[in-house]
């Protein structure tokens, strides 16, 4: 196998991978919607917003 | 100090019993013994941290604690920026990577009184999961020579092994600081996604890059957690999250935590001694009150394809010029990965961002109503031998590198913390590893589960075979 057969094997690879899982994407997915997955599922005890926090530097 | 760890010499610097001068001049003293053979240093600043030294002995002695790492010798990999020293991100240019502001997170190590000894080794561009580099020596894996230490925070994990430094910084795109901690039997921890900014510090993936530590004992972790961690506004992706005391959260009992064993993917083709000693670590967590249990997680190799995507498009992007200019300076495997990086349509990287979402909800709501942490091997086999791993096409090293982080990367994909702690040898005298992986920013669970592990089996007293 050249180094180009095995490029275009990769790429045809992660093509049927996002052609495999991308069918029933919500329209109102976004990629920032990762980071609202990591906040909300911390542990309810996990320390909140630090001082300096942008949030409670706007409310401040 | 082969006895020393960062927690144990921090306090002896605090009792008055050592000299940040007697710690920095035993760490660079070993530095000259070992480190030729091991190349875990790119660069040494043997000056430098005896100047910090004393003057850290200086404010000792009046009184000036800087911080709860007052004296203590770290070492940082050579993609963060500090100040006055070259980053070579493991490229032929010594000056490949330059921030306009020095890396967060060694500026607050240092602030906490740590003595900087120099940028440690890593592969070129931190792609690759095995610690060799053509240009500045393959790292040697310090429990056993011509073995790999891992990578891409090779130097890191082979310098703390070694007890070059007490700890150190490593990063962790698909794996590259806990799967050196399993290659050389130390604590590595990729905190939650924004947990630790990664404000100076070269980028490879700005989506899937950690900044983390390594040491030899998860309360050393522990204390260099809870000195990085924390909202940075250099980093627009660090969390508002205060740090918890990680530290001071060790002692609580694990019993009644629920740990989740994965019934598929990640036991399935592992080498049979690292299978056998990760199972006996989960039964020592379920002998010390864990509440352990068989699950089923969300397929890994979907988020493991969404990573892979995200990761090699944003690193095509950020070293294009690299690749442009002067691509016979790149290693071979490192030049494929760039090349194909630079292939994938937007759709598909788009899209990848778009997945990657849904399926960090969609594991975090399923598998933590049933566990509050995960129990998995880290590295599928003990570290293989350098030459296995090079040899042969870049097509048979690309694969190999693939197989080799194939259990890290998941994790990086869900953005999850995951420390790596020893569980033993194989009889070649290899050390073994497993991780723990918690829910988002509940790096507190994950090092208690690791903590109480670590201090009932011992592994953590056991120092490589390189004195004599």
């Amino acid at each position: 196998m050249t180094p180009t057969d095995a490029r275009e094997i990769d790429l045809a690879s992660m093509a049927a991978a996002i052609e495999r899982a991308e069918g029933d994407l919500a329209l109102a997915e976004e990629p920032a919607r990762f980071l609202a997955a990591l906040e909300a599922g911390a542990p309810a005890d996990a320390p909140g917003p630090g001082p300096g926090a942008p949030s409670e530097a706007a409310a401040s | 100090m082969t006895d020393w760890t960062l927690a144990s010499l921090a306090a002896d610097i605090r009792a008055g019993r050592l000299s940040p001068v007697e710690a920095t001049r035993a760490c660079l003293d070993r530095i000259a013994r070992l480190d030729g053979r091991l190349r875990a240093f790119i660069t040494l600043d043997a000056e430098g941290a005896l100047t910090t030294a004393r003057a850290l002995e200086a404010d000792a002695r009046a009184g000036r604690w800087r911080g709860p790492l007052h004296g203590v010798p770290l070492a940082f990999k050579d993609l963060c920026h500090i100040r006055g020293l070259p980053s070579s991100c493991g490229t032929k240019t010594p000056h490949y990577f330059f921030a306009e502001a020095e890396c967060t997170a060694v500026h607050r190590l240092v602030g906490a009184g740590a003595v900087t000894l120099g940028k440690l080794n890593m592969t070129e561009l931190a792609m690759g999961p095995f610690g060799d580099n053509a240009h500045h020596g393959d790292v040697q894996n310090p429990w056993r020579p011509g073995h790999c230490a891992g990578g891409s925070s090779s130097g890191s994990g082979a310098a703390v092994a070694a007890g070059l430094a007490m700890g150190a910084l490593g990063t962790d795109t698909g794996g590259s600081i806990r799967l050196p901690a399993g290659c050389c039997g130390i604590v590595g921890l990729k905190p939650t996604y924004g947990r630790v900014s990664r404000a100076g510090v070269m980028p490879l993936s700005w989506s899937m890059d950690h900044v983390g530590p390594m040491a030899l004992t998860v309360r050393d972790v522990a204390l260099l957690l809870g000195v990085i961690a924390g909202a940075d506004p250099e980093d627009a992706t660090s969390s508002p999250r205060a740090a918890a005391d990680y530290a001071a959260a060790l002692g609580h009992p694990i019993a009644g935590l629920r740990v989740g064993v994965p019934e598929n993917y990640y036991f399935h083709g592992l080498d049979p001694e690292m299978e056998a000693g990760v199972r006996r670590a989960v039964a020592v967590l379920e002998g010390l009150g864990a509440r352990v249990a068989e699950v089923r997680v969300p397929d890994p190799q979907g988020i493991t394809d969404v990573a892979n995507i995200i990761a090699r498009a944003e690193s095509a992007a950020i070293h294009s010029r690299l690749l442009r200019e002067r691509p016979q300076d790149l290693q071979p495997a490192v030049r494929a990965r760039l090349e194909l990086g630079v292939r994938i349509p937007a759709h598909d990287y788009l899209q990848a961002l778009r997945l990657r979402a849904r399926l960090a909800r969609e594991f975090i709501r399923e598998v933590f109503s049933e566990v509050d942490a995960l129990a998995a091997p880290v590295i599928p086999a003990p570290a293989p031998a350098l030459a296995d791993v090079k040899a042969g096409t870049t097509e048979d090293v690309t694969a190999r590198m693939k197989q080799f982080s194939r259990l890290t990367r998941p994790w990086n994909g869900l953005g999850l913390p995951a420390v790596s702690v020893p569980c033993g040898f194989s009889g070649a005298g290899l050390p073994l590893g497993f991780q723990i992986v918690g829910r988002p920013f509940d790096e507190v669970t994950v090092l208690r589960l690791g903590h109480a592990y670590e201090q009932a089996a011992g592994w953590h007293l056991r120092r490589p075979p390189l004195d004599h």
